[in-house]
């Protein structure tokens, strides 16, 4: 396989050169293999172990309606093996899985046939004509009699047992609304592991004992709503965004059911390629070592057709949305969001610094009006607090008293308002700088944590912009986040959400 | 026909030229693993202060940390424990107010933890290097002589009231996050009752104590032959050595306090004890206590433990829970020894109420087959990697981490002959070994099961 390899070396050594005499040193090395895999290293010679991560730019926001969480559901799967490894008897198990799976195109025609009669038509889920037809309940009875046979062909914990056996550390992975990524630290002499079992896992995963990982999810789920805090949340969500599938959950509990293996395929088959795919290495390993290492195992992949990104775009702001929640046992509060620009735009770093420095400021200012409450600036929605499109800042203010809403929101509004016309004091704003510099030093200290940041700006925009976007924070005046506020909070690209204990008034 | 076209093309045969090689074929070599030397980073001061020191360097940050031997179950006047725990985290060093003291903290962005355990306690401070002259005297007059007064007794008398220990509410300890903390309370107040470990002080008893009997409990076990310290980041060794012999040297050698030990748990007959929950899920706690592990013992738990449910994907526990049935997301073992007393073993899981009874089946099914049968080859071979290539290398991976290990272990165990010998130790574990220990520390008969929820099941 012939490669980039000298081109983006060259690149790569003239943006570390530049990037060493700021604050923020990272000397990511490159290498662009001509299928469009993408290896990204840090070296620290002589250091035993390495840090290892395969990221993949799909997520939430490749789902189609009805599959919300199948982006998720996906990962899990791909924990159950492949051909060569987890069976008991390939030949066997593998025809059980065809059977699996005409049985499932049979399901799906079924469901289709009775869909007048299974489709819920009431706004309170009550009227249904069937819950079930007799052949889905044969074609449901012989997938499970299915899936009992493949068990009985395959072993457990196919991937993770020889990560262990080998001594992996920090097996994880995640999914969320831009990314999915494997993980492992492994000795550095054992980093063939690594690239063995995810080339295996990227290209020939089976999706063994699909129905009972899909009651995983449910579990997952059902944790996540039993936060009072999460219907309030997922509402917000929907008010602020329109369009963007960035401010979807993962997954309502109708949504799970729906998974197909069909479906679940489409999106490996689509996403899984090599050019949509980075490795990322920090350790005791060095570029020149990996690239051959990397080829031995991803070079026979095909640079396949590019995958479709994601081109979500939100209207534009037009009007303040506010949300009225009544709930007994959420603490009451006054939250205000905007919409803000994602990773890669360039005011999307000065937020931080408005997050840090507003929020001390704000904590003040209602002490003084005399609000008893706690207030909490973020940009998180879902899981996330950095995307690469549009989502939200979140100013949160939970109040001690309820009686002191009406009051908490007219001191929120006047400050946000203030925040536009008079710059913070300077003070305060480096305050805010040292504090995110000193979190990122806390970041990039744990090998782990800065190589999800690499490939999270890798799949958000880039991991050139990694860097920059720190040095962005680090420049941020008070002027600059006076100039924030006066674009981004305005009226017309407001969401209000208040949170009041009692019933709804009829 | 297009179907089975369809699902040729589906199971195709992975590309000649991909390298499957089974995992065990591909030739991994051999660990080489050496744990790192303590004597490389250790300084010793004539007072019987013991401090490790490691340069780590990646980013311009500092954290040192000190480890007393003592906590909440080593106070003579109850409540002293957890008013010095109070003082150490909220007042700061004598002669600094409350409110300077924060505003130090944050204006140099530290990261402040204090964590007082049963035995043991820590106070850690993590800050930029550009302040580390400002926080060396904070962290040493800390510890040294922290600022206490009555408000930290009345503030701690507030922490151990009832509506604290509250499992309904948006902040009560009933929330998902929450909840196995709260059963895994729940399973403790059981096995502790009537226990020295598990007393804890009265209202009654903070009312009568003083300022100088919280002093007194400090003066008797922040003393330097009762205490070590790691100090890791952008730091030059040696300045680091010399600047501490200047903060502690000075501090007059004490008499170290005796190890108070503990003594052992009455054994209980299983029982059921049920802790309704409106929640979604319902939390299972299933365990027992755990005595003191002798040494030689210790190896064979590990990888009993981790064939069984340490936290990981592979375990028996996860099989017959996640795996096979989808019925949780996590089933998991937790050996929590203590130091010179009974610990606790219990294994945690959490599920939709309807099918907890079955989890609760197949783990307690796990947990009598490993005393019934031999574990497997093949399940010694990772849980022996796991453990000796994985777990314990990191224990060392950088300056922060074992400066850290080599400060707890000399507190705990007064040397570094433990970690000298782990290696060793765990490769010679034999399935016998592995038995035995099953036999031993897994006791079915005297299981309490914690279930916080909906009603599910009888014993």
């Amino acid at each position: 396989m012939r490669t980039f390899r000298n081109l983006s070396i060259l690149a790569v050594a003239f943006f570390v050169s530049q990037a060493s005499a700021q604050d923020y040193d990272l000397p990511i090395l490159e290498h662009v293999y001509e299928n469009g895999l993408r290896l990204l290293v840090i070296e620290r010679p002589g250091e035993s172990r390495v840090v290892s991560k395969i990221f993949t730019d799909m997520g939430a926001l490749n789902e189609t309606p009805g599959q919300y969480g199948a982006a998720h559901f996906l990962e899990h799967v791909m924990f159950k093996g492949t051909p060569t490894l987890g069976s008991l008897d390939w030949e066997r198990e593998k025809e059980v899985h065809a059977q699996i799976r005409a049985a499932e195109d049979a399901l799906i025609e079924e469901l289709n046939r009775s869909r007048n009669t299974l489709r819920e038509r009431g706004v309170f889920h009550d009227y249904q004509h069937s819950e079930t037809t007799p052949r889905i309940g044969e074609l449901r009875a012989l997938i499970d009699s299915l899936n009992r046979q493949a068990q009985e062909l395959s072993e457990e914990g196919p991937v993770s047992v020889w990560y262990m056996a080998y001594g992996g550390t920090g097996l994880t992975a995640t999914t969320e609304q831009e990314y999915m990524k494997f993980d492992i630290d492994l000795p550095v002499d054992r980093v063939d592991l690594f690239l063995r079992l995810e080339a295996d896992r990227m290209q020939n995963s089976i999706f063994r004992n699909f129905d009972a990982e899909r009651m995983v999810l449910v579990e997952q789920r059902l944790g996540d709503l039993n936060r009072a805090e999460t219907d309030y949340r997922e509402a917000m969500n929907s008010l602020v965004g329109r369009a963007s599938m960035v401010y979807v959950p993962e997954g309502y509990t109708n949504d799970f059911q729906q998974y197909t293996r069909r479906y679940e395929r489409e999106l490996y088959e689509t996403y899984f390629v090599p050019n949509n795919t980075t490795l990322i290495f920090i350790g005791g390993v060095t570029l020149e070592e990996m690239i051959p290492k990397v080829e031995k195992y991803f070079g026979h992949m095909e640079r396949a057709p590019e995958p479709a990104r994601y081109q979500g775009r939100e209207p534009l702001p037009s009007a303040e949305k506010r949300l009225n929640w009544r709930s007994n046992t959420l603490s009451p509060r006054v939250e205000v969001r905007y919409q803000i620009p994602g990773v890669g735009h360039p005011d999307r770093p000065l937020f931080d610094v408005l997050d840090e420095a507003f929020e001390a400021h704000l904590q003040s200012a209602i002490s003084e009006a005399g609000v008893d409450g706690t207030v909490d600036i973020n940009t998180r929605v879902v899981h996330t607090s950095r995307f690469g499109v549009p989502a939200s800042i979140n100013i949160e203010l939970v109040v001690g008293d309820a009686s002191q809403i009406d009051k908490a929101e007219r001191t929120l509004l006047a400050e946000l308002r203030r925040l536009g016309e008079e710059p913070l004091p300077a003070d305060l704003v480096a305050q805010a700088r040292k504090k995110l510099r000193t979190e990122w030093y806390r970041t990039a200290v744990d090998p782990n944590r800065l190589a999800f940041e690499i490939g999270h700006f890798e799949v958000m925009d880039s991991w050139r912009s990694l860097q920059p976007y720190l040095e962005a924070r680090d420049a941020a005046t008070a002027d600059d986040l006076a100039r924030l506020a006066g674009k981004y909070f305005i009226a017309n690209n407001r969401s209000v959400g208040v949170v009041r204990p009692g019933e709804v008034p009829q | 026909m297009k179907q089975l076209i369809l699902l040729a093309v589906f199971f195709a045969i992975p590309s000649l030229s991909q390298d499957l090689t089974h995992p065990r074929d591909m030739g991994l070599p051999d660990s080489d693993y050496t744990r790192p030397d303590p004597t490389e980073y250790q300084l010793t001061l004539e007072n019987g202060l013991i401090a490790y020191v490691a340069e780590a360097d990646q980013v311009p940050l500092v954290t040192m940390s000190a480890f007393i031997r003592g906590g909440l179950v080593s106070d003579e006047s109850q409540g002293a424990a957890e008013s010095l725990f109070d003082a150490l985290k909220n007042a700061g060093p004598s002669g600094t107010s409350s409110s300077d003291f924060k505003a130090s903290l944050k204006q140099m962005t530290a990261e402040f933890v204090v964590e007082m355990h049963d035995e043991w306690t820590e106070v850690s401070l993590n800050v930029p290097a550009e302040d580390l002259d400002q926080v060396l005297p904070m962290f040493a007059g800390l510890l040294r002589q922290p600022a206490i007064s009555e408000e930290n007794i009345s503030r701690a008398a507030r922490g151990v009231a009832p509506e604290a220990n509250d499992l309904g509410g948006e902040s009560g300890a009933a929330l998902y996050e929450g909840s196995m903390s709260a059963a895994v309370d729940r399973f403790y107040e059981i096995i502790y009752k009537d226990h020295a470990i598990g007393r804890r002080p009265t209202t009654v008893e903070f009312n009568e104590l003083e300022a100088e009997d919280v002093a007194a409990f400090h003066a008797k076990y922040f003393v330097p032959g009762n205490m070590t310290i790691a100090v890791a980041g952008a730091i030059d060794v040696d300045e680091i050595n010399g600047r501490l012999v200047d903060l502690f040297g000075d501090w007059a050698m004490a008499e170290v306090p005796e190890v108070k030990r503990m003594p052992a748990i009455t054994r209980m007959r299983a029982k059921l004890h049920h802790f309704p929950s409106d929640k979604l899920q319902s939390w299972l706690v299933i365990g027992h206590d755990l005595p003191p592990v002798p040494l030689e013992e210790q190896a064979a738990l590990d990888v009993m433990n981790y064939i069984m449910g340490a936290v990981h994907l592979n375990t028996r526990m996860m099989r017959v829970t996640r795996y096979k049935y989808g019925y949780t997301n996590d089933a998991s073992g937790f050996p929590e020894a203590h130091w010179y007393g009974p610990g606790g073993y219990t294994y945690r899981s959490y599920s939709r109420p309807e099918v907890i009874e079955n989890i609760y089946q197949n783990m307690m099914g796990e947990l009598i087959r490993i005393r019934d049968e031999e574990v497997t080859e093949h399940e010694m071979f990772v849980a022996k990697g796991a453990l000796a290539d994985g777990s314990f290398p990191v224990r060392y991976l950088d300056g922060y981490a074992l400066t850290r290990s080599f400060a707890l272990e000399r507190l705990r165990y007064g040397n570094h002959d433990r970690s000298a010998s782990y290696l060793q130790r765990i490769r010679a574990v034999s399935i016998d070994d592995v038995l035995n220990a099953a036999r031993k520390y897994l006791r079915p008969d005297n299981m309490q099961v914690i279930l916080l929820g909906e009603e599910a099941f009888e014993l």
